[in-house]
């Protein structure tokens, strides 16, 4: 017999009977209509369990992670306010329950019905996926299931401090709201948990504000791999700067009074908080999983006889809350109820084409106030010398900076993170005097952890910034990748374009450092950004371009709500000269802050027909120089520089090599994965100009003389190009 | 088999020439609940229930006072709510506006006595005070599809009258296709001039109603404090569906609050009837929406309600229609019809 129909059974039998399981009496300030409002919680959570699998056997539901044995989780919720963020964890139905009830006006039985139908009126994803999230109950939706939601609850968390000093216009959470992120025993141990947990002790112990409340529900198993006996308690009591709390999930009342505690002294220090909440977990991992394949038929049956609604019908009636025969009543009402209530939601329609699935990837522009930029005293304050340079030409990490400052300057939400761009100024100088001007809070020395920095950054998104971490190096972005692959680029989508956290990734990376670092400090793949769909990747190939390009970035995170990723060339950020020593050729004047290059346009440089040379970054560089020697045998060459690598701006790419006799791409990127192959295909599909490429072998970087021996030269341009000019002539 | 019901309790306007004598041809059998009532008005020296049903003849100008037309309205719906077959499961109860003190009182929050003191308290100061009116004014079309852009620029007239000098107007009920606004006669005034006449009768002006659900019944809403105590307020038996949408459940009810809402935001703050029927269906799915009498008028906002949300696929007038025809989802005990359908 299904596990699910036997504690069903169990339940009814039992509380009929009385044998109902021992525990301690009611203690603590849960009173009567509370407790009964949050058995109701249960109830239903534990209702909707039982329909999802029924739908599913239907072929009208599709989801049947559970939340039995974790339905404690209503009392949580009831110990929080419904503006307090909550980033749960897959297990939480009860909590949205319980939450839905603070706030007028929800209909989650029939919200819910529709997520497991998928129907496209599901009003937290529009049928897209099951998640639990909602708007109106602050609970920004993500798939949890490896606990990589941590990293931006500590964001969302340090953002409320954050936001009483420089207030962004699009503020979501109250001064005194608390964050609360909610993951399962097994998840505790991902590294991506432990970073944010860590992280949270570490701004802790600094005193930085962080009302984070980190609840863990341990029922002791992650899918069939048992949690080792008090292993939670052992790694998480003596956390530095993080205060334990330790309560029982299968007692509403010993729950709620421990997370009341727990919320209180998050909420009143500004300090994380550890709530370990002992849960059992009923009926398998999902669906298709059938506990008893890696679980003695004793242990499943020890956890159903601790089926929390038991404890609840025991406490309440223990209590004088509520009778047994009327919290039976309530158990068969409600499922009565939402067997009728499934009935309808079933009717609605699904989403159909690749167009409706794919509408809330781009998440809908929002309004922000105007803005003349500053004065020009306030500039004159904040540039202090550095005014006086713009008036000659200036390398590209210079222009940055001086981007960087006047957007900060103009826009108060902007907050830069990451490691060094503070005190030191970053590695490469991009960020220096940064913090000086605008103060450690909004330029942000974070600790050595990339996860933690792109959590810190999509948490402050949630919340109104408008963030700019930094990656020190492309290669260090690959530890941190998912926060962007799974978390960032699908809030959007899986909220159905309600929740959005806004960003600009500003990453160093790219070859052709002479002599420095070898592959970890010149990375050259970004395949692994260029399928993310959603994404924006930037790639600027000269200072003032570089600039104008930035301030677009930060127009489409501010105003569109992008989430965008602006890799900076290393090796140009000092590049002066271009053909000879000392010509000075690479370096450009700061263009008036009012410039903008918009995305999907490509920068076309030359108006030679016989190539067209399409590249980016220190491609355009290299090119540029190759289309001198070009030039003087005699093949009159343009340059396409791409500028924005996705999404593709075909259509201005197509457009700029009309009459071109014929196309070489020119891809510093490893040539497996690389943009090359794109726009290989872009031109075969097209049919209309022979294209060839030239890009970096499949091979990691040499560091020392051999940095350059991988990539494409500005001679290996030039003979690419002769080759395919003279080769089909 | 039981059907299962959700009940609606209607709101003020619904006692007309027609019902007179409503509580006397349905309700000779309750006795001893009426005489209650007729007690009650007799201790504060106001005319009987039943005699005011009784009457032989009607004048607007006297039924349509809050202090006659409120009493008798919760008689008359109460009695009906207490009338219906015993094969009908009634799984939450709403009403409208008024209706939500008689929604109270059948939902067994208050009880049939406490009711009614709440009912002829509230009717009473608002009759007294009589601060303001209300019009009524469509903005679905006559074939009840939802016109979302439609209502959102009326919304934005209202609020652009209520932004000039001594101009009050506010929206009061969302109600299915329409739209209750009130405000002051200035306000009034200004919106019914501003916007085309529809069906030959919007904007309606509705007698004696005062700016109900606005911040211009503050001082009604703080007399009713201090005269109601929140002791009367007690657990509903049946879940209890609010002008919000929200739901009050039996045994998890804070009745401190359910009296603050009642007495406070209900009175002071827009009704939204159309959420409240909207939940009702999602919530509770239930087999048949009866809408207690007294009068048939809230049957056109109920069915509204649900058209917008293209319940069970009515998805307009027509739609509705055919489904009453061949198998009832909404039964209005007003209509002498649809009332033998769920009586017994």
């Amino acid at each position: 017999m299904d596990r699910a129909q036997i504690v069903h059974q169990n339940f009814l039998d039992r509380v009929k009977s009385g044998q109902l399981p021992p525990g301690r009496d009611p203690a603590g300030p849960l009173e009567a209509a509370e407790g009964v409002a949050t058995y109701r919680a249960q109830v239903l959570s534990r209702a909707l369990d039982l329909t999802s699998r029924a739908m599913q056997k239907a072929g009208e539901g599709f989801y049947t992670i559970g939340s039995s044995g974790h339905e404690g989780m209503a009392a949580v919720a009831r110990a929080l306010r419904p503006t307090d963020m909550a980033f749960l964890h897959y297990r939480d139905a009860a909590f949205q329950i319980a939450r839905a009830d603070q706030v007028p006006g929800q209909q989650i039985t029939w919200d819910m019905l529709l997520s497991f139908a998928c129907s496209a009126e599901d009003p937290t994803s529009g049928g897209r996926h099951k998640v639990l999230g909602s708007k109106a109950l602050m609970i920004p939706p993500q798939t949890s299931t490896i606990a990589s939601h941590l990293p931006k609850a500590v964001g969302a968390a340090y953002s409320i401090g954050a936001a009483r000093r420089h207030r962004p216009e699009h503020q979501l959470l109250p001064d005194d709201a608390i964050v609360m992120c909610s993951f399962g025993d097994a998840s505790a141990n991902h590294s991506t948990a432990q970073g944010a947990i860590n992280t949270a002790g570490w701004t802790s112990v600094q005193s930085t504000p962080l009302p984070l409340l980190f609840v863990c529900e341990d029922n002791g198993i992650g899918i069939s791999v048992k949690t080792p006996k008090g292993w939670i308690e052992a790694s998480m009591a003596g956390r530095p700067g993080i205060k334990y709390f330790k309560a029982d999930g299968l007692d509403i009342y010993d729950a709620y009074r421990v997370a009341q505690e727990a919320a209180e002294y998050v909420r009143t220090r500004r300090k994380p908080a550890f709530l370990h909440l002992r849960t059992v977990r009923l009926y398998g991992h999902a669906g298709a999983d059938v506990p008893t394949t890696y679980l003695s038929k004793a242990e499943v049956e020890a956890d159903e006889a601790n089926d929390p609604l038991l404890h609840s019908v025991r406490l309440l009636g223990q209590a004088g809350a509520l009778t047994p025969d009327a919290a039976l009543k309530i158990y068969n009402d409600t499922r009565a109820r939402v067997e009728r209530v499934r009935g309808e939601a079933v009717t609605r329609p699904h989403l159909k084409t690749a167009d409706d699935v794919a509408a809330s990837l781009i998440p809908p522009k929002r309004a922000c106030a105007a803005s003349n930029g500053p004065s020009a005293e306030a500039r004159a304050a904040v540039f202090g010398s550095d005014l006086r340079a713009m008036e000659e030409p200036q390398p590209m990490s210079r222009l940055i900076n001086w981007a960087l400052t006047d957007l900060m300057l103009e826009h108060g939400e902007i907050v830069m993170m990451g490691e060094d761009v503070g005190r030191k100024g970053g590695v490469y100088g991009v960020s220096q005097k940064l913090q000086q001007r605008f103060g450690p809070d909004r330029v942000i020395d974070t600790l050595l952890d990339e996860q933690s920095i792109l959590g810190l950054a999509i948490g402050m998104g949630h919340n109104g910034f408008v963030p700019i971490p930094e990656i020190q190096f492309l290669a260090y972005l690959h530890n941190a990748e998912d926060q962007l692959r799974g978390e960032a680029a699908t809030l959007p989508f899986f909220s159905n374009g309600q929740f959005a956290n806004p960003m600009v990734v500003r990453i160093a990376g790219l070859g052709y450092q002479k002599g420095f670092g070898g592959h970890f400090h010149n990375d050259n793949s970004l395949a692994v950004l260029r399928d993310i769909p959603g994404l924006v990747i930037a790639c600027p190939s000269d200072g003032a371009e570089a600039a104008m390009m930035l301030r677009e970035c930060v127009r489409l995170a501010r105003e569109e709500q992008r989430v965008v990723v602006f890799v900076e060339p290393i090796a140009l950020y000092p590049m002066r000269d271009l053909h000879a020593a000392k010509d000075g050729g690479w370096m450009r004047n700061y263009p008036a802050p009012d410039q903008r290059i918009a995305l999907g346009e490509v920068g076309v440089h030359g108006d030679g027909s016989d190539l067209a040379i399409v590249t980016y970054g220190n491609g355009r560089y290299l090119s540029t120089q190759a289309q001198a020697d070009l030039a003087e045998q005699g093949v009159k060459a343009r340059i396409i520089d791409l500028r924005w690598l996705a999404p593709l701006p075909t259509e201005a790419l197509l457009a700029a090599t009309e009459g071109c006799k014929h196309v070489l791409i020119v891809d510093e990127c490893r040539i497996t994965g690389s943009q090359s192959e794109a726009l290989m295909a872009l031109f075969a599909e097209q049919g209309k100009v022979p294209a060839a490429r030239i890009a970096a072998s499949d091979c990691f970087i040499a560091t020392g003389p051999a940095y350059g021996a991988t990539l494409p030269s500005k001679d290996s341009i030039a003979e690419a190009a002769l080759t395919l000019v003279k080769g089909a002539s | 088999m039981t059907r299962t019901a959700v009940l609606i309790c209607p709101g003020r306007g619904t006692y007309n020439k027609a019902e007179l004598g409503y509580l006397h041809r349905h309700h000779a059998d309750k006795g001893a609940l009426l005489a209650e009532f007729d007690a009650q008005r007799a201790a504060a020296g106001q005319e009987e229930v039943t005699s005011l049903d009784g009457a032989t003849r009607f004048s607007v100008s006297k039924y349509s006072r809050g202090d006659v037309a409120s009493p008798l309205i919760y008689a008359s719906a109460l009695a009906d709510a207490r009338s219906l077959a015993e094969d009908i499961e009634v799984v939450a109860v709403t009403g409208n506006s008024m209706g939500w003190y008689i929604a109270l009182a059948a939902a067994g929050a208050l009880s049939a006595a406490d009711g009614f003191t709440v009912v002829n308290t509230m009717g009473t100061l608002m009759q007294e005070q009589l601060i303001g009116g209300q019009l009524v004014y469509p903005f679905a079309g006559a074939d009840w599809r939802n016109d979302p852009q439609r209502k959102a620029e009326l919304l934005a007239l209202v609020a652009e009258i209520s932004g000039r000098a001594g101009h009050d107007l506010a929206l009061s009920i969302d109600l299915g296709g329409m739209l209750v606004l009130a405000g002051n006669e200035a306000g009034l005034a200004a919106f019914e001039a501003a916007v085309p006449v529809v069906a030959e009768r919007f904007p309606m002006r509705l007698a004696n109603h005062a700016a109900f659900h606005t911040p211009l019944q503050e001082p009604v809403a703080a007399e009713g404090r201090r005269r109601l105590a929140a002791e009367m307020f007690r657990q509903p038996d049946v879940p209890l569906i609010d002008g919000r949408g929200q739901i009050w459940w039996p045994d998890a009810s804070d009745t401190a609050r359910l009296w603050d809402y009642t007495l406070g935001h209900q009175v002071v703050a827009p009704y939204d009837f159309t959420r409240a029927v909207q939940t009702a269906a999602r919530e509770f799915a239930p087999d048949l929406f009866i809408i207690t009498g007294p009068g048939t008028t809230l049957g056109g906002a109920v069915g509204q309600s649900l058209v917008q949300l293209g319940w069970q696929g009515l998805i307009d007038k027509d739609a509705f229609q055919a489904r009453q025809t061949a198998n009832p989802l909404l039964a209005a005990m007003g209509d002498p019809a649809q009332r033998a359908l769920v009586t017994a």
